[in-house]
């Protein structure tokens, strides 16, 4: 029997991508049409079914979560299978939330939630595995650590999706219409980079939380292994992203390179260095 | 000084350091610390001027805390590298620990810690190890004497180190099986000493050393251990519930010992005591792990803070922000 026929969690795993992957449809679908009659209005249906359709989601995914927890004993910690779906999971919810409460902002689901769909394209290709859980993620400044990184991933998604609008109003000024609904390019470009310094108070208490986590499991809190040294280009990568606007009248768009930029080396750093590199974090060994 | 404070300063730096910590990755033997080092000091600096200098740093409150406090931390990190110290152990059962045992010692220039004041004896320990052979907790018993004569028992192990006197003592994947032995030289005073097998699991498959009796011919051990170690079944590495036979082979001499045999070797008695264990350790010292701990805390809620000002005490932007921007062409062409 192979592992795939009794994961008890890829039913739900599937359902929940496409929820997420009808969560897209519906907002490309309601960005385009909506603008097409040039209503300047939140369109309540689809903008609703969007909601629906992302929280849908996020409870398929909590449940394919809870029935691998329960079939292999601990949490998604550990595979590359058990991060993507714990971020989708979490990216989704923190999105979910955002679209929820910020009207204004919705619009950049369609630069957004593609990126899901990234993840979920990718962990449909992986083997749902049983993991070993290794004696050092006993400590419990992991829950720390992994849920501040939760809290800093999405908030370079909810970037991403802004960025993505001002960018998208730069190359293909047909978009404009699309995105009519959304404030204008300075409103978005300031609100983006606040939520960049939004993530780099996550990112520092997150990098912080893995420090003491790395002290006790590893006797040392820092030795730039290939996660500490892609982590800490990233936090840098913000660090210049947000002095560069300070010291010189940058485009919008050149902003928003920067955020997808940093989103990208954010990117590596979860879902590539630990994986592909020979010296894999210390915490899987 | 103005010219120190500049942002275009800042993003130099920032780049040379992004350089210096790629270059720095797995930290290669060829590239030297002053790699990281330039470019902190000449942002140390950088900053330094800008906060006397500068009021959009030294005005923003929590900006201000923020950078203050990174400062701090590149200093605190200094302080660290100059006064911490680095090194292994090898402890076998019943062994006090001693400075002297130190292995690949690596200290800062200024290290001034009471490394002499530690007192410890290396007690049994367990290793719990799943199906297929993945490692699981371990748990080193250690004895640490107190000050009425008697000794506490600890039982440290992953990430629950021991710390005596500041320096912290890490259980490592290096552990062993270990032979006590005496030899009795012809006419001369026993002496005992152990002998540490290579690390196991790990070198399941070759557990043998060599050793030089003194006065007496060049000795090869091999250790046939029945410890119950198997990959289909959860298992628990303990050296209590493990035996030993002890194959000395010297010349032409092959002999097989079970603990309290001994043999008779040219120039003295071999006698093999009884099995042993040994715990390899990671030892580190840095006084300032509290306060880097402490500092970059203090620096993050600086940041949290600005963060909060800047969105005028709200969590959402106002209304007014979020204005859609093809209403206001629509307010334009209509009016
Ligand atoms: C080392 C030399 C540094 C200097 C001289 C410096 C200087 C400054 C100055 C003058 C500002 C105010 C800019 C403005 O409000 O227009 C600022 C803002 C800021 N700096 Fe630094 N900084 C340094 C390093 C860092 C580092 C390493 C970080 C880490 C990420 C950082 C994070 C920030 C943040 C988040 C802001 C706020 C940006 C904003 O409000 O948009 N700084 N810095």
């Amino acid at each position: 029997m192979t592992e795939q026929s009794f994961a008890s969690e890829l039913p739900w795993l599937w359902a929940g991508l496409c929820a997420y992957a009808l969560a897209t449809f519906t907002s490309v679908w309601g960005v385009v049409t909506v603008q097409m009659r040039g209503l300047l209005v939140h369109e309540k249906r689809y903008e609703q079914l969007v909601l629906a359709l992302l929280v849908t989601g996020v409870v398929l995914l909590t449940l394919a979560i809870t029935a691998r927890w329960v079939r292999i004993g601990h949490g998604p910690w550990i595979s590359l299978f058990e991060l993507l779906v714990s971020q989708l999971w979490s990216l989704g919810l923190v999105f979910s939330l955002v679209y929820w409460r910020v009207p204004a902002l919705r619009a950049s689901a369609v630069v957004a939630l593609p990126v899901m769909w990234v993840l979920g394209t990718w962990v449909l290709t992986l083997e749902p595995t049983a993991s070993h859980f290794p004696a050092t993620y006993y400590n419990n400044w992991k829950w720390v650590h992994v849920l501040l990184g939760k809290a800093y991933l999405a908030c370079l998604l909810i970037g991403v999706g802004l960025s993505g609008v001002m960018m998208a109003r730069r190359f293909f000024p047909a978009s404009r219409r699309w995105f009519a609904i959304m404030p204008g390019d300075d409103i978005i470009d300031r609100i983006a980079w606040r939520v960049m310094i939004l993530a780099l108070v996550f990112d520092s208490l997150m990098l912080i939380a893995g420090a003491v986590w790395a002290q006790d499991a590893w006797g040392r809190y820092w030795s730039w292994d290939a996660l500490e040294t892609s982590a800490f280009l990233t936090w840098l990568g913000l660090a210049v992203g947000l002095h560069l606007r300070a010291t010189y009248k940058i485009p919008y768009w050149v902003g928003g390179a920067i955020i997808w930029g940093v989103f990208f080396l954010a990117f590596t750093t979860y879902f590539g260095t630990p994986y592909l590199s020979p010296a894999a974090h210390k915490g899987v060994v | 000084m103005r010219f120190l404070a500049s942002l275009k300063i800042t993003l130099l730096g920032m780049i040379l350091l992004a350089l210096a910590a790629a270059l720095s990755y797995g930290n290669p033997a060829d590239v030297s610390v002053w790699v990281l080092v330039a470019p902190l000091v000449l942002l140390a600096a950088n900053l330094t001027a800008a906060i006397f200098t500068n009021p959009r740093i030294n005005r923003q409150t929590g900006l201000l805390v923020f950078h203050v406090g990174l400062l701090g931390l590149v200093i605190l990190v200094a302080i660290g590298r100059l006064t911490h110290l680095d090194a292994h152990i090898e402890l076998t059962q019943d062994q006090e620990f001693s400075p002297d045992l130190l292995l690949d010692t690596k200290a800062g220039p200024l290290h001034a810690g009471s490394i002499g004041q530690v007192i410890f004896r290396q007690g049994p320990y367990t290793v719990d190890y799943e199906v297929g052979m993945k490692r699981g907790l371990t748990f080193s018993h250690v004895l640490v004497p107190q000050a009425d004569g008697s000794a506490r028992e600890e039982v440290i192990g992953d990430d629950r180190p021991l710390v005596l006197q500041g320096y912290r003592f890490y259980t490592s994947f290096n552990k062993g099986f270990s032979v006590l032995l005496t030899w009795e030289p012809d006419g001369g005073v026993p002496i005992s000493g152990t002998v540490n097998m290579p690390s196991y699991p790990l070198f399941d498959y070759r557990q043998d050393n060599v050793w030089q009796a003194p006065g007496g011919p060049e000795v090869k051990f091999w250790l046939q251990l029945q410890t119950g170690i198997t990959e289909k079944q959860a298992w628990t590495l303990d050296g209590r519930n493990s035996q030993g036979v002890l194959v000395v082979t010297s010349d032409e001499l092959r002999t097989e010992l079970r603990p309290g045999e001994a043999v008779t070797l040219p120039g003295g008695q071999l006698r093999y005591e009884r099995l042993l264990t040994w715990m390899g350790y990671a030892v580190f010292y840095d006084p300032t792990i509290r306060w880097l701990f402490f500092v970059a805390i203090i620096s993050v809620i600086g940041l949290g803070w600005h963060y909060w000002v800047k969105m005028g005490s709200r969590l959402l932007p106002s209304a007014h922000e979020l204005r859609p921007e093809g209403l206001s062409d629509a307010v334009e062409r209509s009016s």
